[in-house]
């Protein structure tokens, strides 16, 4: 009998599938050589990664435009999304295409729009102050972690970020 | 001895046109037989019928349809081929609630990009080696949620009853920490 202060427990059935991929490939795993050869093969890609940054940050922009016109009838949840997308999308995309540095300040963007609960125009002009960061980053072909000037860019916005927590009343 | 991947089949879904060529490349360079491409969770769902690969590794935002719908349509659609059919889903999202919202859509393995090579392969290590039970219930199909062993205690089994499980095999010796903490 279950105990009058527990949750009825849900019926639940286990399945165990056949592993046809382990019947397919055997065993053995991947040798260092092919590892190391599909690493150089990520690393040495020349895709250009501009084209896809700009169609990125162009939604960012538009995300940004919607959320000037935030009220508080407005979908906070779909404001704050079409901010959130494209940011993630620039963190996913520029460590791919070398551009380790877009990847580092998109998740510090991400974290942000995580976390805020309204999209007012201090949060705005943080969400701009990243837009205009990742644009001179992409634009002036800062590729890899950007040296210390690039984690000084980071440590700036991460500033900025903790600036606008602290005016806000807990 | 190596894995043979010759042997295999896997179908990419990806709406950016670059990550798509990279992905196939570096499954082309792990040695992986047929790699099939699509641009979308529709475009993948239809070919997923058609070709039946052995393993799925999908974006989540895509349009029209994207990955999380797609792993919903691939575990719970009547017209899926193979319902347990492995599937990795990659994104830029790394905090938690949005692991656990993938998760919950039925989702084998979640890859955060950007990746390496080996964080790639080490996703498919873990789908051939120690594949995860498939739980149905009322409102979820898909593999067993539950990757944490022991999560209701985490301290010392000193019990007696504790050793005679852990000498017949009934505990999972990583499971038993023994003297004190």
């Amino acid at each position: 009998m279950d105990h009058f202060d527990q949750v009825p427990r849900r019926k639940a059935e286990f399945i165990k599938p056949p592993n046809t991929l382990k019947q397919k490939v055997g065993e053995g795993g991947l040798s260092e050589e092919i590892l190391n050869k599909a690493q150089k093969l990520l690393e040495e890609n020349t895709i250009d990664f501009e084209p896809l940054a700009d169609m990125y940050l162009d939604a960012l922009t538009k995300g940004i435009e919607r959320a000037k016109d935030f009220t508080p009838s407005s979908d906070v949840e779909y404001v704050i999304a079409q901010l959130l997308y494209p940011a993630m999308q620039l963190k996913a995309n520029g460590g791919m295409f070398h551009y380790q540095l877009v990847t580092q300040v998109a998740d510090k963007l991400i974290q942000f729009l995580e976390v805020i609960e309204v999209p007012d125009l201090s949060a705005i002009e943080i969400v701009l102050a990243y837009h205009t960061t990742i644009k001179a980053i992409v634009h002036g072909k800062i590729k890899g972690s950007g040296g210390e000037h690039g984690q000084a860019l980071l440590k700036a916005l991460e500033d900025a970020c903790m600036r606008y927590f602290s005016k806000i009343p807990e | 001895m190596a894995y043979q991947f010759d042997r295999i089949s896997v179908l990419i879904v990806e709406d950016n046109q670059a990550m798509l060529e990279l992905l196939k490349s570096l499954l082309e360079a792990y040695g992986v037989g047929t790699v099939i491409t699509a641009e979308n969770g529709e475009d993948g769902f239809r070919l997923f019928c058609s070709r039946n690969p052995d393993l799925v590794i999908a974006d989540w935002m895509m349009r029209p349809v994207d990955g999380i719908s797609l792993t919903r349509r691939i575990r719970n659609d009547g017209k899926s081929p193979n319902q347990f059919v492995p599937i990795v889903l990659m994104t830029g999202f790394s905090e938690k609630r949005r692991v656990f919202q993938a998760r919950d859509a039925g989702i084998t393995e979640f890859l955060v990009k950007p990746f390496s090579a080996r964080d790639l392969y080490r996703r498919l290590v873990q789908i051939i080696e120690s594949p995860r039970k498939f739980v149905r219930s009322e409102d979820f199909f898909g593999p067993d949620r539950r990757r944490k062993r022991n999560v209701g205690y985490d301290g010392p089994h000193r019990r007696e009853d504790d050793q005679k499980k852990l000498a017949s095999g009934s505990i999972d010796p990583d499971d038993i920490i023994l003297g004190s903490r």
